[in-house]
């Protein structure tokens, strides 16, 4: 360290009395609680092994979360079939980097194309049939399920959300209100109780005799759900356009359609976006909720392995392994929608 | 047929006919839906109808705010659900309120290890599934304290293990009555003084000691109500009975674990907004209250928290109403909220999904249209007067 940056340091650090006693009261505090966690987590831990009688006492037993690192990813998918939920996760990631690096004018055509195939082939390769042994959606689990449920609800709930949004600002006083009502309803009720009432309803209120999977509930539930929120995010930016782009698009002869296709979507959608991500790492974590109806997702089966008997008192190292999961998955969007933020705020001045 | 084609190319018909296609449709659907919902209904043998509410309920609930016992019918299951709901809520809105602004003022402190550890905590638990956060708190903390046996004991009088938390009960609960209508009395005086204060300074531009006075009401008399009433009445201290204490109140441990999951994640959320509205608060006003002469913390209390309020209020109320939301995560540990009571028993009882459906989801539509009304009434009140 350099003389500049370390007076830098203790000038940041112990710069007055006061600063002084804070700094070292906190530091006394980081060290209270790091410590044991890192003894726990690294030190003490157990790596290599294959049952529990190979972990130590007294530190984390890494052990198990090797040997059920399977389940925590794919649930109780057949293993030998679990190449079919890697190519749909290869083909969806090839697919995302597709739209976001492709060159501007071949984006639309990109996302649509993707739109199109994926979410059906996504099904296909999971679900099977056609030539694939059928894998029922009773055996999903594990982090496939919570990437899965998430796409899948958003398939749904962007582009209703967008419609919900358009119909806010409709001048049709019956559109309106039946968009006002549908957003402040969905997001008046809480999810569990959506989900709850997705898959106690839908099979009531279908004709008799047409079974709807367990899974399908949740997935629409969720959509409706966050439908509305996605709504009121598009608004921010519907509201942020000048009332000019629209009256300007109307006076060259656009229909209401082409107008808000060519003209307000591609402004608005762009300063909504990071709102937009901000609703998709809600959903993410929202996925969760799925446990109350028996569904197993990433929580879901870090929740059921503690019961099992050959690895008992894995609650700590089951939670550890499952909540940085989900913490890396959602610091990372959130970050990629600061960056977009950031980087619409520089386009406008 | 020219004079329908214009008739079609009327901009005001053609509103029209698209709206009257919409309703159309919508009710259509809901025809089908409900027709379904009937015949599926009479298959399976359900009758509709609210007459089940009167019916008894048979349930054992382990959490009580009411006069609820398992003789009582379904619609007081129906209340003693939202009893339960409420108290979380407005417990977890109070906690998480106190430590998401002790956090965002941190986040907002000029101490760098301070601030750094404040955003440390933002983006945790942030970033985390609230799920995520009550599972934690009920598995993997409250599971793993003592037994009743080494409890944690808090002063002697309250004890902490796995069971939940044992509080002492007052004896005579009559008296708290009384400290209630001291301290209400008291609050009522302290507005009346400040607004007496308020209209004096307005007319003759003097101070009244109305900072003196208000800790006197406000606090100091309060204090001494509770007091007094807490030496008037007789406690019951829980006392430890071979394996588990007698006496006292439990707060069994979905209560605590929820709580402790909903204030630990709120506040994160209303640290940001605590920092966003003080940051919203332009550099010139405090510059140009600091030029008038005003000392620091009247500049804060006059300038400053005004101002930031009034950015703060919208996003808090989003979160106010969060709180009162995600109180049903609790039916994922069984805590005995509405959702879990009336949503999960009563239904699995009684089979009449869509009124137990539309009842549930009533009661968050109405208290969060009362919270929004309360809250725009109040925004209006502090709002910026222009000219």
């Amino acid at each position: 360290m350099s003389a500049a940056s370390a007076s830098l340091w203790r000038q940041r650090l112990f710069g007055s009395p006061a600063t002084g006693v804070v700094t070292l009261l906190l530091a006394a505090g980081i060290a209270w609680l790091a410590i044991p966690i890192i003894r726990w987590a690294l030190i003490d831990a157990s790596w290599s092994g294959t049952t529990r009688a190979d972990c130590a006492a007294g530190g984390a037993c890494w052990v198990f979360v090797k040997a059920r690192f399977g389940q925590f990813m794919y649930g109780l998918y057949p293993q030998d079939q679990r190449w079919r939920a890697d190519l749909a996760g290869i083909l969806f990631a090839l697919a995302t980097a597709a739209i976001v690096f492709a060159p501007p004018r071949l984006r639309l055509k990109a996302a649509i194309a993707a739109l199109v195939v994926l979410p059906a082939l996504g099904i296909w390769l999971l679900a099977g049939g056609f030539g694939l042994r059928p894998v029922e959606t009773r055996e999903w689990g594990g982090l496939m399920l919570t990437l899965f449920i998430s796409v899948y609800a958003s398939l749904i709930a962007i582009p209703l959300g967008i419609l919900l949004a358009l119909g806010r600002q409709s001048q049709l006083k019956v559109v309106r209100l039946v968009s006002v009502l549908f957003i402040e309803f969905w997001r008046g009720v809480p999810i569990i109780a959506v989900i709850f009432l997705a898959s106690l309803l839908l099979p009531l209120i279908l004709p008799g005799g047409v079974g709807i999977d367990r899974l399908a509930r949740a997935v629409i539930g969720l959509g409706l759900v966050i439908a509305a929120y996605m709504a009121e995010a598009v608004r921010g930016g519907l509201q942020a356009l000048p009332p000019g782009q629209r009256e300007a698009a109307t006076a060259l002869g656009l229909t209401y359609w082409k107008a808000t296709g060519l003209i307000i979507l591609p402004q608005a959608l762009r300063i909504s976006l990071p709102a937009m991500t901000n609703e998709f790492i809600a959903l993410v974590k929202n996925t969760t909720l799925v446990l109350v109806v028996s569904i197993l997702d990433l929580l879901g089966i870090a929740q059921a392995s503690l019961a099992d008997p050959a690895w008992v008192g894995m609650n700590m190292e089951a939670y550890v392994f499952s909540g940085s999961i989900y913490w890396l998955i959602c610091f990372a969007l959130s970050r990629w929608s600061r960056h977009l933020e950031m980087l619409g705020r520089r386009q406008h001045r | 047929m020219t004079k329908a084609l214009a008739l079609l190319n009327d901009k005001r018909v053609r509103d029209v006919v698209y709206q009257a296609a919409l309703l159309l449709g919508l009710v259509a659907l809901t025809v089908f839906f409900v027709r379904n919902a009937s015949e599926n209904m009479v298959k399976a043998g359900i009758a509709s109808g609210f007459d089940f509410l009167w019916r008894n309920s048979g349930i054992d609930v382990p959490f009580v705010l009411t006069g609820y016992t398992r003789s009582s019918t379904v619609l007081d299951l129906f209340w003693a659900g939202v009893a339960n709901t409420m108290l979380v809520t407005v417990v977890a809105m109070v906690l998480a309120t106190a430590l998401g602004f002790l956090v965002g003022i941190a986040r907002l402190s000029s101490h760098w290890l301070l601030s750094t550890v404040a955003g440390a905590y933002i983006e945790f638990v942030r970033n985390i599934p609230l799920l995520f956060f009550v599972l934690f708190w009920y598995f993997g903390v409250i599971a793993a304290l003592p037994a009743p046996r080494d409890s944690v004991s808090m002063f002697g009088v309250a004890f902490l293990n796995n069971r939940g938390l044992t509080i002492p009960l007052p004896e005579a609960p009559a008296v708290f009555r009384w400290a209630v209508a001291a301290i209400l009395l008291s609050w009522i005086a302290q507005a009346l003084v400040a607004a007496w204060a308020r209209r004096r300074k307005e007319r003759t531009g003097q101070d009244a000691p109305v900072l003196a006075i208000g800790v006197v009401l406000v606090l100091v008399l309060p204090a001494l109500a509770v007091t007094w009433a807490s030496l008037a009445t007789g406690w019951d201290v829980p006392v430890l009975r071979g394996f588990n204490y007698r006496g006292g109140f439990v707060v069994i441990p979905e209560f605590v674990a929820l709580l402790a999951a909903l204030v630990t994640y709120t506040a994160g959320f209303i640290a940001e907004i605590v920092r966003g509205g003080i940051q919203a608060v332009p550099r010139g006003q405090t510059e140009a209250a600091a030029a008038l002469g005003l000392r620091p913390g009247r500049i804060l209390r006059l300038v400053t928290i005004p101002q930031a309020l009034r950015v703060m209020i919208p996003p808090l109320t989003n979160q106010y109403l969060n709180v009162l939301k995600n109180s049903s995560f609790g039916a994922a540990i069984a805590y005995p909220d509405v959702v879990s009571l009336f949503m999960g028993s009563a239904l699995n009882n009684t089979g009449q999904a869509i009124e137990i459906i539309a009842m549930t989801l009533a009661v968050y539509l109405v208290i969060g249209l009362a919270v929004s009304a309360f809250m725009n009434w109040y925004n209006a009140r502090i709002a910026l007067v222009t000219r």
